[in-house]
Protein backbone atom coordinates (compact mmCIF):
# COMPACT_ATOMS: atom_id res chain seq x y z
CA UNK A 1 0.00 0.00 0.00
CA UNK A 2 0.81 3.64 -0.79
CA UNK A 3 -1.06 5.05 1.87
CA UNK A 4 -0.12 8.36 3.02
CA UNK A 5 -1.12 8.83 6.00
CA UNK A 6 -0.70 12.28 8.15
CA UNK A 7 -0.77 14.12 4.85
CA UNK A 8 -3.73 16.52 4.57
CA UNK A 9 -5.88 15.88 1.82
CA UNK A 10 -7.41 19.08 0.01
CA UNK A 11 -11.18 19.73 1.08
CA UNK A 12 -12.34 19.65 -2.04
CA UNK A 13 -10.92 19.44 -5.29
CA UNK A 14 -11.19 22.36 -7.51
CA UNK A 15 -14.55 23.03 -9.18
CA UNK A 16 -13.12 22.31 -12.92
CA UNK A 17 -11.60 18.61 -11.62
CA UNK A 18 -14.85 17.62 -9.76
CA UNK A 19 -16.48 16.25 -13.55
CA UNK A 20 -14.72 15.72 -16.56
CA UNK A 21 -15.52 18.51 -18.82
CA UNK A 22 -14.58 16.61 -21.72
CA UNK A 23 -16.91 17.31 -24.29
CA UNK A 24 -17.81 20.92 -22.77
CA UNK A 25 -17.98 23.95 -24.59
CA UNK A 26 -14.16 25.66 -23.98
CA UNK A 27 -13.88 29.06 -22.54
CA UNK A 28 -12.67 32.51 -23.09
CA UNK A 29 -9.19 32.11 -21.77
CA UNK A 30 -8.64 28.51 -22.70
CA UNK A 31 -8.83 29.75 -26.11
CA UNK A 32 -6.90 33.12 -26.07
CA UNK A 33 -4.45 30.79 -24.73
CA UNK A 34 -4.47 28.05 -26.86
CA UNK A 35 -4.38 30.87 -30.05
CA UNK A 36 -1.10 32.96 -28.22
CA UNK A 37 0.84 29.52 -28.19
CA UNK A 38 -0.28 28.71 -32.04
CA UNK A 39 0.67 32.77 -32.83
CA UNK A 40 3.87 31.76 -31.23
CA UNK A 41 4.42 28.57 -32.66
CA UNK A 42 3.70 29.46 -35.68
CA UNK A 43 5.93 32.66 -35.84
CA UNK A 44 9.02 30.74 -34.47
CA UNK A 45 8.34 28.34 -37.13
CA UNK A 46 8.14 31.39 -39.64
CA UNK A 47 11.36 32.74 -38.26
CA UNK A 48 13.40 29.96 -38.65
CA UNK A 49 12.36 29.34 -41.70
CA UNK A 50 12.84 32.88 -43.02
CA UNK A 51 16.47 32.72 -41.25
CA UNK A 52 17.30 29.61 -43.32
CA UNK A 53 16.00 31.10 -46.37
CA UNK A 54 18.27 34.31 -45.94
CA UNK A 55 21.29 32.06 -44.68
CA UNK A 56 21.02 30.24 -48.15
CA UNK A 57 20.28 32.85 -50.00
CA UNK A 58 23.47 34.86 -48.83
CA UNK A 59 25.61 32.16 -49.70
CA UNK A 60 23.66 31.58 -53.08
CA UNK A 61 24.20 34.83 -54.42
CA UNK A 62 27.22 35.81 -52.10
CA UNK A 63 25.31 38.86 -51.06
CA UNK A 64 24.01 40.08 -47.79
CA UNK A 65 20.03 38.82 -47.44
CA UNK A 66 18.20 40.27 -45.51
CA UNK A 67 14.34 39.48 -45.89
CA UNK A 68 12.36 41.01 -42.77
CA UNK A 69 8.60 41.86 -41.61
CA UNK A 70 9.33 45.55 -43.57
CA UNK A 71 9.29 43.50 -46.80
CA UNK A 72 5.47 42.77 -48.14
CA UNK A 73 7.13 39.77 -49.34
CA UNK A 74 7.60 38.25 -46.11
CA UNK A 75 4.19 39.71 -44.49
CA UNK A 76 2.56 37.90 -47.19
CA UNK A 77 4.41 34.54 -46.71
CA UNK A 78 3.64 34.96 -43.21
CA UNK A 79 -0.25 35.29 -43.86
CA UNK A 80 -0.68 32.23 -46.40
CA UNK A 81 1.70 30.09 -43.68
CA UNK A 82 -0.91 31.30 -40.50
CA UNK A 83 -3.71 30.35 -43.23
CA UNK A 84 -1.96 26.79 -44.23
CA UNK A 85 -1.19 26.13 -40.71
CA UNK A 86 -4.95 26.62 -39.22
CA UNK A 87 -6.44 25.38 -42.01
CA UNK A 88 -4.30 22.12 -42.25
CA UNK A 89 -4.56 21.47 -38.26
CA UNK A 90 -8.22 22.20 -38.09
CA UNK A 91 -8.79 19.96 -41.25
CA UNK A 92 -7.17 17.48 -39.66
CA UNK A 93 -7.91 17.01 -36.45
CA UNK A 94 -9.27 19.96 -35.03
CA UNK A 95 -6.60 20.58 -33.17
CA UNK A 96 -3.68 23.05 -33.26
CA UNK A 97 -0.63 23.38 -30.86
CA UNK A 98 -2.04 25.56 -29.04
CA UNK A 99 -5.39 23.20 -28.83
CA UNK A 100 -3.22 20.29 -27.95
CA UNK A 101 -1.24 22.30 -25.19
CA UNK A 102 -4.81 23.11 -23.62
CA UNK A 103 -6.81 20.35 -24.27
CA UNK A 104 -9.19 22.15 -26.97
CA UNK A 105 -10.46 20.65 -29.94
CA UNK A 106 -12.69 22.18 -33.12
CA UNK A 107 -15.52 19.76 -34.18
CA UNK A 108 -18.44 20.53 -36.31
CA UNK A 109 -21.53 22.24 -34.19
CA UNK A 110 -23.19 18.73 -34.39
CA UNK A 111 -20.18 17.03 -32.60
CA UNK A 112 -19.20 15.27 -35.68
CA UNK A 113 -15.12 16.16 -37.07
CA UNK A 114 -14.24 19.26 -38.82
CA UNK A 115 -13.98 18.46 -42.99
CA UNK A 116 -11.34 20.05 -44.36
CA UNK A 117 -13.21 22.32 -46.72
CA UNK A 118 -15.14 23.50 -43.15
CA UNK A 119 -11.67 24.29 -41.81
CA UNK A 120 -10.46 26.59 -44.46
CA UNK A 121 -13.61 28.37 -44.31
CA UNK A 122 -13.64 28.59 -40.42
CA UNK A 123 -9.74 29.57 -40.72
CA UNK A 124 -10.99 32.69 -43.64
CA UNK A 125 -13.89 33.29 -41.38
CA UNK A 126 -11.27 34.05 -38.75
CA UNK A 127 -9.68 37.21 -39.09
CA UNK A 128 -13.61 38.90 -39.46
CA UNK A 129 -13.54 38.23 -35.54
CA UNK A 130 -10.69 40.41 -35.22
CA UNK A 131 -11.79 43.17 -37.81
CA UNK A 132 -14.88 44.03 -36.39
CA UNK A 133 -12.70 45.61 -32.79
CA UNK A 134 -12.40 41.95 -31.93
CA UNK A 135 -16.50 42.04 -30.85
CA UNK A 136 -16.35 38.84 -32.77
CA UNK A 137 -15.37 36.95 -29.96
CA UNK A 138 -17.95 38.47 -27.55
CA UNK A 139 -19.98 35.17 -28.63
CA UNK A 140 -17.63 33.33 -26.31
CA UNK A 141 -18.53 35.40 -23.82
CA UNK A 142 -22.38 35.56 -24.24
CA UNK A 143 -23.53 33.09 -26.47
CA UNK A 144 -25.24 29.74 -25.29
CA UNK A 145 -22.44 27.58 -26.72
CA UNK A 146 -19.77 30.10 -26.73
CA UNK A 147 -19.13 30.31 -30.63
CA UNK A 148 -17.27 33.32 -32.03
CA UNK A 149 -18.44 34.73 -35.29
CA UNK A 150 -15.94 32.47 -37.33
CA UNK A 151 -17.65 29.71 -35.28
CA UNK A 152 -20.93 30.76 -36.33
CA UNK A 153 -20.21 31.44 -39.90
CA UNK A 154 -18.11 28.24 -40.50
CA UNK A 155 -20.79 26.55 -38.00
CA UNK A 156 -18.12 24.89 -35.57
CA UNK A 157 -17.89 24.76 -31.91
CA UNK A 158 -14.34 24.36 -29.51
CA UNK A 159 -14.67 21.65 -26.74
CA UNK A 160 -12.45 20.53 -24.12
CA UNK A 161 -10.94 17.04 -25.34
CA UNK A 162 -8.70 16.07 -22.18
CA UNK A 163 -10.51 14.93 -19.01
CA UNK A 164 -10.42 17.23 -16.07
CA UNK A 165 -11.20 14.28 -13.86
CA UNK A 166 -8.61 11.96 -14.86
CA UNK A 167 -5.86 14.76 -14.80
CA UNK A 168 -7.12 14.99 -11.05
CA UNK A 169 -6.68 11.83 -9.93
CA UNK A 170 -3.41 11.29 -12.15
CA UNK A 171 -2.38 14.63 -9.93
CA UNK A 172 -3.53 12.56 -7.05
CA UNK A 173 -1.20 9.25 -8.07
CA UNK A 174 2.23 11.30 -8.17
CA UNK A 175 4.70 10.46 -6.46
CA UNK A 176 5.45 12.06 -3.52
CA UNK A 177 9.05 11.94 -1.77
CA UNK A 178 9.85 13.11 2.15
CA UNK A 179 12.87 13.63 4.17
CA UNK A 180 13.93 10.48 5.69
CA UNK A 181 12.80 10.67 9.62
CA UNK A 182 15.77 12.70 11.85
CA UNK A 183 17.16 9.57 14.24
CA UNK A 184 16.38 10.07 17.38
CA UNK A 185 18.52 12.21 19.91
CA UNK A 186 21.01 10.19 22.13
CA UNK A 187 19.78 11.25 25.82
CA UNK A 188 22.22 14.35 26.78
CA UNK A 189 22.61 15.17 30.67
CA UNK A 190 20.13 16.73 33.18
CA UNK A 191 19.43 20.25 32.56
CA UNK B 1 -114.63 -68.91 22.69
CA UNK B 2 -111.93 -66.16 21.59
CA UNK B 3 -109.26 -68.54 22.37
CA UNK B 4 -110.79 -71.54 20.38
CA UNK B 5 -111.06 -69.29 17.21
CA UNK B 6 -107.47 -68.08 17.35
CA UNK B 7 -106.06 -71.61 17.99
CA UNK B 8 -108.32 -72.86 14.69
CA UNK B 9 -106.71 -69.78 12.98
CA UNK B 10 -103.40 -70.93 13.50
CA UNK B 11 -103.79 -74.17 12.73
CA UNK B 12 -105.42 -73.22 9.32
CA UNK B 13 -102.69 -71.25 8.79
CA UNK B 14 -99.69 -73.35 9.30
CA UNK B 15 -101.33 -75.91 7.50
CA UNK B 16 -102.11 -73.49 4.11
CA UNK B 17 -98.21 -72.54 4.47
CA UNK B 18 -97.39 -76.06 4.56
CA UNK B 19 -99.25 -76.30 1.28
CA UNK B 20 -98.23 -73.58 -0.31
CA UNK B 21 -94.67 -73.93 -2.39
CA UNK B 22 -93.12 -70.91 -1.80
CA UNK B 23 -91.07 -71.20 -4.64
CA UNK B 24 -93.08 -71.89 -7.38
CA UNK B 25 -95.40 -68.83 -5.88
CA UNK B 26 -92.21 -66.30 -6.05
CA UNK B 27 -92.00 -67.73 -9.62
CA UNK B 28 -94.96 -66.47 -10.55
CA UNK B 29 -94.21 -62.95 -9.23
CA UNK B 30 -92.66 -60.67 -11.38
CA UNK B 31 -90.42 -58.89 -9.47
CA UNK B 32 -89.78 -56.05 -12.03
CA UNK B 33 -93.06 -54.87 -11.49
CA UNK B 34 -93.38 -54.98 -8.24
CA UNK B 35 -91.22 -53.02 -7.63
CA UNK B 36 -92.09 -50.43 -10.28
CA UNK B 37 -94.95 -49.76 -7.83
CA UNK B 38 -93.20 -49.04 -5.23
CA UNK B 39 -92.12 -45.47 -4.33
CA UNK B 40 -88.84 -45.82 -3.39
CA UNK B 41 -88.49 -42.30 -2.11
CA UNK B 42 -91.58 -42.55 0.15
CA UNK B 43 -89.75 -45.46 1.45
CA UNK B 44 -86.81 -43.94 2.29
CA UNK B 45 -88.20 -40.80 3.33
CA UNK B 46 -89.50 -42.70 6.35
CA UNK B 47 -86.54 -44.47 7.12
CA UNK B 48 -83.82 -43.01 9.83
CA UNK B 49 -80.77 -43.15 8.33
CA UNK B 50 -78.99 -42.31 11.36
CA UNK B 51 -80.42 -44.92 13.37
CA UNK B 52 -80.14 -47.16 10.80
CA UNK B 53 -76.27 -46.15 10.68
CA UNK B 54 -75.61 -46.23 14.58
CA UNK B 55 -76.72 -49.59 14.75
CA UNK B 56 -73.74 -50.38 11.63
CA UNK B 57 -70.98 -51.43 13.48
CA UNK B 58 -68.41 -50.19 10.87
CA UNK B 59 -65.20 -50.73 12.47
CA UNK B 60 -66.12 -54.46 12.14
CA UNK B 61 -66.68 -54.13 8.89
CA UNK B 62 -63.46 -52.01 8.10
CA UNK B 63 -61.59 -54.39 9.75
CA UNK B 64 -62.71 -56.92 7.33
CA UNK B 65 -61.57 -55.38 4.43
CA UNK B 66 -58.42 -56.18 3.35
CA UNK B 67 -57.07 -52.09 1.84
CA UNK B 68 -54.51 -54.02 0.21
CA UNK B 69 -56.24 -56.21 -2.10
CA UNK B 70 -58.77 -53.21 -2.70
CA UNK B 71 -55.56 -50.91 -3.67
CA UNK B 72 -53.71 -53.61 -5.90
CA UNK B 73 -56.82 -53.55 -7.93
CA UNK B 74 -56.62 -50.23 -8.50
CA UNK B 75 -55.05 -48.66 -11.51
CA UNK B 76 -53.69 -45.41 -9.80
CA UNK B 77 -52.37 -43.79 -12.81
CA UNK B 78 -55.52 -44.07 -14.60
CA UNK B 79 -57.45 -42.72 -11.99
CA UNK B 80 -55.13 -40.21 -11.72
CA UNK B 81 -55.81 -39.27 -15.72
CA UNK B 82 -59.12 -38.39 -14.31
CA UNK B 83 -57.80 -35.88 -11.82
CA UNK B 84 -58.38 -32.17 -13.18
CA UNK B 85 -54.93 -30.97 -11.32
CA UNK B 86 -55.14 -27.35 -12.21
CA UNK B 87 -58.94 -27.13 -10.90
CA UNK B 88 -58.28 -29.50 -7.88
CA UNK B 89 -55.26 -26.68 -6.90
CA UNK B 90 -57.51 -23.64 -8.00
CA UNK B 91 -59.56 -24.60 -5.08
CA UNK B 92 -56.01 -24.69 -2.82
CA UNK B 93 -55.37 -21.66 -0.55
CA UNK B 94 -51.66 -22.12 -0.83
CA UNK B 95 -50.67 -19.35 1.11
CA UNK B 96 -52.93 -20.58 3.60
CA UNK B 97 -51.02 -23.96 3.51
CA UNK B 98 -47.72 -22.25 3.12
CA UNK B 99 -48.17 -20.22 6.54
CA UNK B 100 -49.01 -23.85 8.13
CA UNK B 101 -45.45 -24.79 7.03
CA UNK B 102 -42.60 -24.59 9.63
CA UNK B 103 -40.11 -23.53 7.08
CA UNK B 104 -37.26 -23.18 9.31
CA UNK B 105 -37.89 -27.12 10.99
CA UNK B 106 -37.63 -27.83 7.28
CA UNK B 107 -34.36 -26.03 6.68
CA UNK B 108 -32.97 -27.64 9.22
CA UNK B 109 -33.11 -31.11 7.91
CA UNK B 110 -31.81 -30.06 4.85
CA UNK B 111 -27.97 -30.55 4.93
CA UNK B 112 -27.36 -27.38 2.57
CA UNK B 113 -23.69 -28.49 2.36
CA UNK B 114 -24.17 -32.07 0.78
CA UNK B 115 -26.94 -30.45 -1.76
CA UNK B 116 -24.25 -27.75 -3.07
CA UNK B 117 -21.75 -30.02 -3.71
CA UNK B 118 -23.87 -31.94 -5.95
CA UNK B 119 -24.56 -29.22 -7.91
CA UNK B 120 -22.56 -28.62 -11.19
CA UNK B 121 -21.75 -24.48 -10.67
CA UNK B 122 -20.43 -24.56 -14.04
CA UNK B 123 -23.16 -26.39 -15.86
CA UNK B 124 -25.60 -23.96 -14.06
CA UNK B 125 -23.41 -20.85 -14.84
CA UNK B 126 -23.48 -21.76 -18.49
CA UNK B 127 -26.96 -21.64 -18.30
CA UNK B 128 -26.39 -18.00 -17.00
CA UNK B 129 -26.69 -15.01 -19.84
CA UNK B 130 -24.04 -12.82 -17.45
CA UNK B 131 -23.86 -10.05 -20.17
CA UNK B 132 -27.62 -9.65 -19.83
CA UNK B 133 -27.16 -9.50 -16.13
CA UNK B 134 -24.20 -7.32 -16.69
CA UNK B 135 -26.99 -5.00 -18.47
CA UNK B 136 -29.36 -4.26 -15.09
CA UNK B 137 -26.29 -3.51 -13.43
CA UNK B 138 -26.13 0.33 -13.08
CA UNK B 139 -22.48 0.78 -12.98
CA UNK B 140 -22.33 4.25 -13.61
CA UNK B 141 -24.50 4.86 -10.58
CA UNK B 142 -21.75 2.49 -9.00
CA UNK B 143 -19.02 4.32 -9.77
CA UNK B 144 -20.50 7.30 -8.53
CA UNK B 145 -20.91 6.17 -5.24
CA UNK B 146 -17.30 4.93 -5.37
CA UNK B 147 -14.42 7.84 -3.69
CA UNK B 148 -12.17 7.78 -6.34
CA UNK B 149 -9.85 10.33 -4.74
CA UNK B 150 -9.66 8.46 -2.13
CA UNK B 151 -8.86 5.28 -4.20
CA UNK B 152 -5.96 6.55 -6.00
CA UNK B 153 -4.44 8.59 -3.08
CA UNK B 154 -4.38 5.46 -0.42
CA UNK B 155 -4.09 2.43 -2.76
CA UNK B 156 -1.81 1.04 -5.08
CA UNK B 157 -4.04 2.00 -8.07
CA UNK B 158 -2.59 5.21 -7.47
CA UNK B 159 0.88 3.84 -8.24
CA UNK B 160 -0.06 1.96 -10.71
CA UNK B 161 -2.07 5.29 -12.64
CA UNK B 162 1.20 7.11 -11.93
CA UNK B 163 3.77 4.10 -13.29
CA UNK B 164 1.63 4.18 -16.66
CA UNK B 165 0.57 7.50 -17.81
CA UNK B 166 2.37 10.09 -15.29
CA UNK B 167 4.86 12.06 -16.75
CA UNK B 168 6.58 15.65 -15.57
CA UNK B 169 5.20 16.70 -18.99
CA UNK B 170 2.03 15.23 -18.47
CA UNK B 171 1.61 16.86 -15.06
CA UNK B 172 2.40 20.04 -16.15
CA UNK B 173 -0.11 20.15 -19.01
CA UNK B 174 -2.53 18.86 -16.36
CA UNK B 175 -1.79 21.40 -14.34
CA UNK B 176 -2.20 24.01 -17.01
CA UNK B 177 -5.19 22.93 -18.14
CA UNK B 178 -7.03 22.75 -15.32
CA UNK B 179 -5.69 26.62 -13.72
CA UNK B 180 -6.68 27.58 -17.69
CA UNK B 181 -9.69 25.70 -17.41
CA UNK B 182 -10.08 27.95 -13.34
CA UNK B 183 -9.98 31.06 -15.33
CA UNK B 184 -12.53 30.35 -17.92
CA UNK B 185 -14.60 29.62 -15.35
CA UNK B 186 -14.21 32.58 -13.14
CA UNK B 187 -14.91 34.49 -16.48
CA UNK B 188 -18.06 32.83 -17.12
CA UNK B 189 -19.12 32.96 -13.63
CA UNK B 190 -18.19 36.84 -13.43
CA UNK B 191 -20.06 37.15 -16.93
CA UNK B 192 -23.09 35.98 -15.23
CA UNK B 193 -23.10 38.11 -12.78
CA UNK B 194 -23.17 40.94 -14.75
CA UNK B 195 -25.76 39.57 -16.65
CA UNK B 196 -27.84 38.55 -13.83
CA UNK B 197 -28.36 35.05 -14.65
CA UNK B 198 -27.52 32.08 -12.79
CA UNK B 199 -23.83 30.16 -13.64
CA UNK B 200 -24.53 26.50 -13.70
CA UNK B 201 -21.16 25.00 -15.31
CA UNK B 202 -19.97 25.09 -18.48
CA UNK B 203 -21.97 24.45 -21.18
CA UNK B 204 -22.12 21.10 -23.46
CA UNK B 205 -21.46 19.18 -24.76
CA UNK B 206 -22.69 18.75 -28.65
CA UNK B 207 -25.66 16.64 -29.40
CA UNK B 208 -23.58 14.53 -31.27
CA UNK B 209 -20.68 14.00 -28.88
CA UNK B 210 -23.28 12.89 -25.68
CA UNK B 211 -23.20 9.24 -26.90
CA UNK B 212 -19.62 8.95 -26.79
CA UNK B 213 -18.13 11.03 -24.35
CA UNK B 214 -19.65 10.39 -20.30
CA UNK B 215 -19.30 13.66 -18.81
Amino acid sequence: MTARAGEARPAHPPAAARESLQGHYAGFASRFAAFAVDVVVLSAIFLLVLAAINFVASIATGKTVDLNRNDIWVVVGYVVWAFIYFAHFWGLNGKTAGGALFGLQVLREDGGDVSGRRAIGRTLAFPLSFLILCLGFLGILLGDRRRALHDVIAGTVVIYSWDARAARLRYLSRPRYSAPAAPAAPPGPPS
Amino acid sequence: MEAMAQTIAERVISLVLDAVDVNAVLDEVDLNTLLDRVDLNTVLDRVDLNALLDRVDIETIVNKVDIEDVLDRVDVNRLLARVDVNQLLSTVDVNRLVGKVDVPAIVDQVNVNQMVQQVDVNEVMSKVDVNAVVDRVDINGIVEHLDLEAIVEETDLGAVIAKSSSGIASGVVDAVRSRTVGVDESIARFVARLRRRPYTGPPGPPAGLVATVGS
